[in-house]
């Protein structure tokens, strides 16, 4: 058997499609499809030719209607698609927003009528500035195109209109604005604040343009040295360029700003229409922007938005317009005119005052933040905050360090009124170098022989002459005050240290000579051998009071001359000499005796009788006290 | 298309400007550079199938360590360092503003060109101080605006993202997700 199928539409199709539709339909509910009377039994073997041939279609078929009239999983189905398809479609086009814009609409009017508290409150910080800079821009635009009007009157172009208007019989201030109103669009940048990079660029008919990466550029650059240079940032953003009959109207957002090349004046209400259409771009490019990595073509789809602001207006001078517009006109103008005159003058008088106010509030202010200036330059005090109060005194925060001077002091030592200030004072422990000098005086307490270096980097340096206990101690309590980090004592000396010094060179520059086989010394050289022993009891105890023990080697020598054995005897017996010497006078030094004998040089010269030769010498050993008592020097 | 705004720092008359002059295109006068403290050129190439427009920001050359414009600086994605190989000082310089200009744009590419290599008999910087800052994780080419020596490999390096913070730090910006 075979089947043909004819063309879509044709008579042959339309009737399998409803024997079809037949087949489904009976098989859901029969008792319908009875009613239609008893099928033939040509019909039922072409039902049966069908259900055998498309029984899997014929199920598919069932699921698909069966889902398509089930709302609950069309709604999934779309909800998966709905975020990716709305996103796609307001990239190609703005016909998404243009049908959603009265649905939204009427939402928003509804829920402000249903609710209008929760509205008024979550639009309430937003409002107060909204309306300030917008009444700030009507008054701006307001007067520039009144400015404009007065500046025509007397320029060389406003002669010729003037005539203009004498020969048609127009109003002066109708053909100015005629003239002002024709402007041109010529090219619109999006570009990146950041970077100053180009995101997308559109450029009315005709216009030669240059490149626009470069030019966007640029003006970010120019920007940022105006507000550099002039401004010094404070001063707000550059909103407009002017150059002969062209003008850059710029209008800032955070991560993007819009320049448009506009020839001719545009309209006022131009501006708003950049405003408006800067917020929509930011909005829709939140992410790309927020992300932006020099990838440009994700801005491509602002390109539609851009266009829109390619707008011209040429105005058909010949078109007289009616007279009751030009009444109006003059009526507007001349009352302009007067209104603003005595409003003028009235606000003069009224700004005059409240200035005078100002300037009197603004004086007192600086005196005092002046005043506290002064006191954030005091040692040991931090200003944490300050409160300040029209009427009264200002509430003072702030930080002292117990050494430093008292704020009220301060100022009163400038002849500043401290009643002006209330201070809260909450001890602290300041770190600054003239603190931690103070602090490290106040602890070590320097004898007048001594100089205190301190450095920012919190080294102390100590130098002079002090007794060493002072300095061990001065040492230990500086470091462990707060800003000390490190003592430098290397350049304290005790003055003792001089003076066991000198004694040691004395005592070990003392040679004392021998007459030949004797051990006491020669005449001459005994004076010299008692102010050694002297000074050797003298040292003794300086040493002691130094913590430290004194201990004495002495060297016995002899001649050449006799045996070695005597020698070495008389040589011994010599050192001996001045043992005897020191202990009686009461000295307990540990002293140790060499007899040298003779000298090896001696020696080898054979029997020569020396008296230089025969003489002792004397070395002195300082050790730290073990005993802990000896360390209590000064007692 | 990738587009990167790439500033040019270095010492007073290291030859950053003559550097790129015969390799970029500019619709701007030097006038800029003594007026604004700025010129704006710009460098098309194409890296891996993909158009990039480099944006230079030659900005006025300083004498003293210290001075370098925060505000020409925002947003850079690259920058190059310049010295003249015949100065020292200006080496000096030069790595006085890596620093600053890090940490002003964080961890950006960026590379050394070392001017006037074909004077290089008469170079006061030595190979050797090159290597070391080599081995430091700096790119340093060796340039001359008089030879063209160095200079396209310079742009293709900062196309590609080189150098962005040290050894082995070679941070890709600006390319595609």
């Amino acid at each position: 058997m075979t089947l043909t199928a004819g063309p879509p539409g044709s008579p042959e199709a339309a009737d399998l499609h409803a024997a079809e539709q037949e087949t489904v339909f009976s098989a859901q509910t029969p008792a319908v499809a009875n009613t239609r009377g008893p099928l033939g039994p040509k019909d039922e073997e072409l039902q049966r030719l069908r259900s055998l041939l498309f029984q899997r279609e014929i199920a598919f078929i069932e699921d698909l209607r069966a889902s398509l009239a089930n709302p609950a999983a069309q709604a999934e189905q779309v909800s998966s698609v709905i975020a990716e398809a709305l996103l796609l479609r307001s990239r190609q086009d703005d016909r998404l927003s243009i049908a959603l814009e009265p649905l939204v609409d009427s939402i928003v009017r509804d829920a402000l009528r249903a609710n209008p508290e929760a509205f008024s409150s979550a639009l309430f910080p937003l409002m107060g500035p909204s309306i300030r800079k917008s009444i700030a821009e009507s008054f701006r635009s307001m007067l520039e195109n009144f400015s404009k009007s007065m500046e025509m009157s007397f320029s060389c172009k406003g002669l010729r209109w003037r005539f203009e208007a004498l020969r048609t019989g127009k109003p002066f201030g109708e053909v100015v604005l005629l003239h002002t109103l024709i402007y041109r669009v010529e090219e619109v940048f999006f570009i990146h604040s950041a970077t100053g990079i180009d995101l997308m660029h559109v450029v009315n008919e005709g216009v030669d343009s240059q490149d626009a990466n470069m030019v966007s550029a640029m003006l970010t650059a120019v920007q940022d040295f105006v507000n550099d240079s002039l401004a010094n940032g404070k001063a707000g953003d550059l909103e407009t360029l002017q150059h002969g009959e062209y003008t850059i109207l710029l209008e800032r957002g955070p991560a993007a700003y819009l320049a448009c090349l506009v020839r001719g004046t545009p309209p006022a209400n131009f501006r708003e229409q950049i405003r408006s259409c800067l917020e929509h771009l930011l909005m829709e490019y939140y992410l790309p922007l927020s992300r932006f990595d020099g990838d440009t073509s994700l801005f491509a789809g602002s390109r539609v938005r851009l266009e829109r602001l390619l707008a011209s207006r040429y105005v058909d001078e010949g078109q007289p317009l009616p007279l009751w517009i030009k009444i109006l006109l003059a009526g507007f103008c001349l009352g302009l005119l007067g209104g603003s005159g005595i409003w003028k003058w009235m606000d003069y008088r009224a700004q005059e005052q409240l200035r005078e106010e100002e300037r009197e509030r603004h004086g007192l202010r600086q005196g005092r933040y002046a005043s506290i200036g002064l006191l954030r330059g005091e040692a040991g005090l931090s200003i944490l905050h300050v409160e300040p109060d029209e009427n009264g005194p200002w509430e003072v925060f702030c930080l002292k360090d117990p050494l430093a001077r008292d704020p009220l002091e301060v100022l009163r030592e400038h002849d500043i009124d401290p009643s002006a200030f209330l201070f809260r004072i909450t001890p602290y422990v300041s770190y600054e170098p003239d603190i931690v000098r103070q602090r490290v005086q106040k602890a070590i307490l320097p004898p007048e022989t001594v100089s205190m270096e301190f450095s920012d980097a919190g080294v102390l340096s100590l130098s002079g002459t002090a007794p060493m206990e002072w300095t061990l101690s001065a040492r230990q309590t500086a470091l462990a005050l707060p800003g000390v980090r490190k003592v430098d004592t290397g350049g304290l000396a005790d003055p003792r240290t001089t003076q066991l010094m000198s004694m040691i060179k004395l005592v070990e520059g003392t040679v004392v000579e021998f007459p030949s086989g004797k051990d006491i010394p020669v005449h001459e050289d005994m004076p010299k051998l008692t102010l050694a022993v002297e000074t050797l009891v003298k040292l003794e105890s300086l040493a002691a009071r130094m913590g430290m023990a004194a201990s004495l080697t002495v060297f016995g020598h002899a001649d050449a001359t006799g045996t070695d054995k005597r020698n070495y005897e008389i040589s011994q017996a010599r050192t001996k000499t001045i043992a005897a010497m020191l202990y009686a006078r009461g000295s307990s030094m540990p002293i140790a005796m060499y007899g040298m004998g003779a000298d090896y040089a001696n020696r080898e010269k054979g029997n020569v009788e020396d008296q230089a030769s025969r003489r002792i010498e004397m070395r002195i050993h300082l050790v730290r006290a073990v005993n802990p008592e000896n360390d209590q020097l000064g007692k | 298309m990738i587009t990167k705004k790439i500033c040019m720092l270095g010492s007073f008359a290291v030859g950053k400007t003559a550097l790129v002059q015969q390799y970029v295109h500019s619709i701007f006068s030097d006038r800029y550079l003594s007026t604004v403290g700025v010129k704006i050129s710009k460098k098309n190439l194409v890296l891996h199938d993909q158009e990039i427009c480099l944006v230079l920001w030659d900005l006025e050359g300083k004498d003293a360590y210290t001075e370098i414009n925060i505000s020409y600086m925002r947003g850079a994605m690259g920058f190059f360092l310049v010295a003249d190989g015949t100065r020292r000082e200006t080496l000096e310089i030069a790595l006085n503003l890596r620093t600053l200009a890090l940490n002003l744009t964080g961890p950006v590419p960026h590379c050394l060109l070392v001017n006037k290599a074909d004077l290089s008999p008469a170079w006061e910087i030595t190979r050797k101080d090159l290597a070391s800052l080599r081995e430091g994780g700096l790119i340093v080419l060796e340039t001359s605006a008089k030879t063209g020596l160095g200079v396209e490999e310079a742009f293709a390096v900062m196309a590609a993202g080189h150098g962005a913070d040290g050894p082995g730090g070679n941070i890709p910006r600006g390319g595609k997700e």
